[in-house]
């Protein structure tokens, strides 16, 4: 369970405090796989941030006892200058996996990138940095998975392998998921989360959550 | 199956500044010229420095040679400046990694002191291991006094790097005022010059200074003949504390905002 509690955030801008969120409160239930549904600006993105722990509300808390991944395949973590085998040694060490050496051996055989995995980062085409960055994700097992349109990821041969990938986690852990293709949440997901004007509303049932997003 | 550990705070800590100054080592050297150069830099200013003054008093200024006269003078102020501008730069530099939530701005700015620190000491031992090949005369009366006040001069520069990496999350332009501010200390700070060059009445334009206070002591640690008259350890070590003190205040208060905005 995830709590939000009082949660208020805010972006300063030149017309005032552009508000997000005011005095939230909201759980949201484990043992779903959640579908996050909501218009562009409803401030999806600023939700999952602050699940992820890379934001931080200006008033409130959001309180929870689950081990959450920080959203998958983001890139900015990766460091152009280092290799991806030190890239993947570093997130590692970051999140406390006990052994280094067989997560760094995972990745490589997760990413496929080659004799690649051991040249700097900056070298890598477009497409391999996501690669990399999503085989450091999914190598740690996580309570829930945040997924920012993952399965955009790569080629199509990749694209197959992570959605086998998360299809697979997503037994034993949840997923909270961001997209606008309907047909990657129902793929994955069971239940919905309609975001509207600053408030949550959760559906148990996914189809009635598409539905009520639809008719906004 | 990847075991992650469960941590206490401390442990997290201590893993993500290992991890960020591992990286910071990696790719803080990146081009050929590297570490040779953070070694070479100072050793060719310090040589210079010494030479001039050397020719217009003839081998000791104040009852240290010249050669160590400079380097502690250098050294410490290049340590200061260094300390201060890779703090005041960490938060920024490392954004990207706060998408980690293990990942603290704190543990980016502690790395890079350390980073910092590291470099400077092993400068430190290195060019007193060329002293020692050259057969040339040291002595160190108080080692420990000399550490010391190294790693408080440490602490004020990470304290007010502290300071201005947070108030540039707010206001970027902070760190144009940070280098207009910190370009004189090279030559307020008696890197060059001893408080015993300048007239008594004088000193009050530069004793306020916890840099000066700092190298003109770490001297006296040295040499213990050097002259100590001007400064204080209490005042450099009040300065310390009071920055400390303010940086990790303001740094508790506004550290979440600084990262969200």
């Amino acid at each position: 369970m995830i709590k939000l509690q009082n949660v208020t955030k805010y972006y300063p801008s030149a017309l005032g405090n552009q508000y997000i969120f005011k005095n939230l409160n909201f759980e949201i239930p484990s043992g779903h796989n959640i579908a996050i549904l909501g218009s562009n600006g409803a401030g999806k993105s600023t939700l999952f941030r602050m699940l992820a722990g890379s934001e931080y509300p200006n008033k409130g808390k959001i309180i929870t006892d689950l081990h959450l991944s920080w959203p998958v395949a983001l890139t900015t973590g990766i460091h152009p200058q280092m290799s991806g085998a030190e890239n993947a040694r570093f997130i590692g060490t970051i999140n406390g996996v006990a052994d280094l050496d067989t997560y760094v051996q995972r990745v490589r055989k997760f990413a496929e990138l080659g004799r690649k995995f051991d040249l700097p980062v900056n070298t890598y085409s477009s497409g391999m940095k996501p690669r990399l960055a999503f085989a450091c994700s999914i190598g740690i097992d996580f309570d829930v998975y945040l997924i920012d349109e993952v399965t955009s990821v790569g080629d199509a041969k990749f694209r197959n392998k992570t959605r086998r990938a998360l299809t697979q986690k997503s037994k034993n852990a949840n997923v909270i998921m961001v997209s606008h293709e309907m047909d990657e949440l129902r793929h994955f997901c069971d239940s919905a989360i309609v975001l509207h004007k600053g408030e949550l509303t959760f559906y148990n049932d996914l189809e009635q959550g598409i539905a009520h997003y639809q008719a906004l | 199956m990847t075991t992650v550990l469960k941590r206490s705070n401390w442990a997290i800590w201590r893993d993500v500044i290992f991890a960020l100054f591992v990286r910071e080592i990696r790719t803080g050297f990146n081009d050929r010229l590297g570490l040779a150069w953070a070694i070479f830099q100072p050793l060719s200013f310090i040589f210079l420095l010494s030479f001039l003054r050397g020719k217009m008093d003839g081998g000791d200024t104040h009852t240290i040679p010249t050669f160590e006269f400079m380097m502690y003078g250098m050294l410490l102020i290049q340590l200061f400046l260094e300390t201060l501008t890779n703090c005041a730069a960490a938060i920024k530099k490392n954004k990207s990694l706060f998408a980690f939530r293990q990942v603290q701005p704190i543990s980016s700015v502690l790395a890079s002191a350390l980073f910092s620190l590291l470099i400077k000491l092993s400068v430190f031992a290195l060019i007193f291991l060329i002293m020692y090949f050259l057969k040339m005369d040291f002595k160190l009366d108080d080692p420990l006094f000399i550490l010391l006040n190294i790693v408080t001069l440490w602490m004020f520069a990470l304290s007010l790097g502290l300071m201005f990496a947070i108030a540039q999350c707010y206001v970027p332009e902070i760190s144009k005022i940070q280098s207009v501010l910190s370009r004189p200390m090279f030559f307020i700070s008696a890197v060059f010059f001893s408080m015993q060059d300048v007239p008594k009445e004088y000193w009050p334009y530069l004793d306020w200074n916890p840099i000066l206070h700092a190298i003109e002591l770490t001297r006296h640690a040295a040499y213990n003949t050097y002259s100590t008259e001007a400064v204080s350890e209490f005042y450099l070590f009040f300065s310390a504390l009071v920055a400390l003190f303010f940086a990790a205040s303001i740094y508790h208060i506004s550290w979440k905002q600084a990262i969200s905005r």
